[in-house]
């Protein structure tokens, strides 16, 4: 079996599928930022919180590419994933072809193998359509 | 913040030159810069030797490009500066030309952008995303950025497709008029929507082709210009922004960047986007010349299909947008773009623009974006009078 290593460190924890994405609290301003980042961008604060993101978010909007891309066989699905925190993710989609997308759907996070390096498999996140995505 | 605009020179545009955009893989990149430039200087009726300053954008042809490309007209021995700004480069190099004008350091100068994609090193692909960016890793590119503001705006504003489609109608329409323009080839409605998917929804009609070409302007103040022409291009206004991060950006289609540059540009000029006669702006997707009218203020939300469909904006409505056949249709050499709109807005103002000329055009506007990362990377707004 491959070694699983995340795509870059630091942006989320997991294991067999499951996890959270690691995002950072502003405690002045309360701007939640994602990737984290060592100060706030929005007001320069420098006291941030870690927070773990939401699991669970809207689909704000999305796409069908069918250009080549580094690592991607076309066609793929890509979007921007709006979470109950206020702030949008974008995302390799998964089960397009399943649940055909739709802007606003229910999108629910997991962490799957994105693409393989030599003997490893690199793993990140994936919104997948929530259920049998017609949650909206 | 800018301020006290009376304080600075007036600037004029004596003379602008620029190469047909298309796809020139015999001339190398500094040869297509060279073309334009000697053909604004001809234009200018200058002697090459009076140009005392110069900035020369580009993003895929190497170290000095402007050397070479003034070294091949014989313009050498003057502060030469080589600008990069993505698509919004040679707008990036009017403006700098223009504020050395205006603020004194010199009396006359040239702006030239030039790309050659053909001959660079990217020919045939992408433009590769800027290493460490997640999002391109993830598989994001240019086109899927805009498919996504589509997508959105389709969904939530109620738009369809084939509206959408009627903007490179318009465009690839005045193309045919322009003998700069890469393309000359009127398309239908039905032909755009039903050519090859990019991006859902972005089919290839709805993009702008990838194209070699430059650009150039030369500069100097409203009194020296009197001595060269009876009709001077004044700069109005010029306004250069960077972009903001994306997660204070509320509704990807509306684009905050143009909106607060645009307004910069108007309070500069003195004026507002109903005095606006004739515009050349940035339709590298044709989704993206709809999100312009609302943001350079031409129209409110939710009016600028109407705007479109009721031919307010082609030629012969009350303002023509992209009468040059714009990104789409003239085609878009990345770094050369920005030059590009100037010629053509000068060409409008002074009646010479042909075929496509706009009726008594009298204020001109020019707007490009480029790159990612943040929004956008920078955002360009110029407005130029007779």
């Amino acid at each position: 079996m491959k070694a699983r290593v995340p795509f870059r460190e630091g942006l989320f924890k997991e294991s067999d599928g499951k996890g959270v994405l690691l995002g950072a609290k502003c405690k002045h301003c309360g701007q939640i930022i994602f990737p984290k980042a060592e100060v706030c961008l929005n007001c320069l604060g420098q006291d941030l919180e870690p927070t773990e993101l939401s699991q669970n978010g809207k689909l704000y909007s999305y796409t069908i590419v069918h250009m080549p891309s580094e690592h991607f066989t076309p066609p793929y699905a890509i979007g921007w994933i709006e979470l109950p925190e206020g702030i949008r993710i974008f995302s390799q989609i998964r089960g397009w072809q399943e649940y055909p997308l739709k802007t606003g759907m229910n999108m629910s996070l997991t962490f799957e193998r994105l693409w393989d390096e030599e003997d490893k498999e690199v793993t990140g996140y994936i919104f997948r359509p929530s259920g049998n995505g017609e949650g909206v | 913040m800018v301020r006290e605009y009376e304080k600075m020179r007036e600037v004029a545009i004596i003379g602008v030159g620029s190469t047909v955009l298309g796809k020139f893989p015999e001339k190398l990149p500094y040869q297509l810069g060279a073309e334009a430039a000697k053909a604004a200087i001809v234009d200018a009726g200058i002697p090459p030797g009076k140009l005392q300053f110069a900035y020369c954008a580009n993003l895929y042809g190497g170290m000095v490009i402007g050397q070479a490309v003034l070294g091949g007209i014989g313009v050498t021995d003057i502060e030469l500066i080589n600008v990069e700004n993505a698509c919004t480069g040679g707008a990036t190099a009017l403006r700098k030309a223009w504020w050395d004008i205006a603020s004194g350091l010199y009396d006359i100068g040239i702006a030239i952008g030039v790309e050659s994609i053909t001959t660079s090193p990217i020919a045939g692909q992408l433009i590769p995303p800027a290493r460490g960016d997640i999002t391109g890793e993830l598989g994001m590119n240019m086109v899927a950025k805009f498919a996504l503001t589509q997508r959105r705006y389709m969904d939530t504003y109620n738009v369809s497709l084939e509206d959408i489609a009627q903007v490179s109608v318009k465009n690839h329409h005045n193309g045919c008029l322009n003998p700069y323009s890469q393309y000359k080839k009127e398309l239908t409605i039905e032909e755009i929507v039903n050519s090859r998917p990019i991006c859902e929804p972005i089919t290839l009609l709805q993009c702008c082709p990838s194209s070699d070409g430059a650009a150039a302007a030369i500069l100097t103040t409203r009194d020296i210009a009197k001595k060269y022409t009876s009709k001077p291009v004044i700069i109005a206004a010029s306004a250069l922004k960077s972009g903001d991060y994306s997660f204070r950006w509320e509704d990807i289609t509306f684009s905050d960047m143009t909106h607060k540059c645009a307004n910069q540009a108007y309070e500069m000029a003195g004026i507002g986007p109903e005095d606006v006669n004739v515009c050349e702006l940035h339709d590298a997707f044709a989704v993206n010349e709809l999100m312009h009218y609302v943001e350079l203020g031409f129209c409110k939300k939710g009016e600028e299909v109407r705007l479109l469909l009721d031919g307010v904006t082609e030629l012969g409505g009350r303002l023509p947008v992209n009468a040059s056949g714009g990104l789409l249709s003239k085609g878009h050499p990345v770094s050369a773009s920005g030059v590009a709109q100037i010629a053509e807005i000068v060409w409008q103002l002074r009646g010479q623009a042909g075929d496509r000329q706009v009726n008594k055009a009298k204020v001109g506007l020019a707007h490009v974006i480029g790159g990612d990362g943040l929004e956008s990377g920078a955002v360009a707004v110029h407005i130029l009078k007779m």
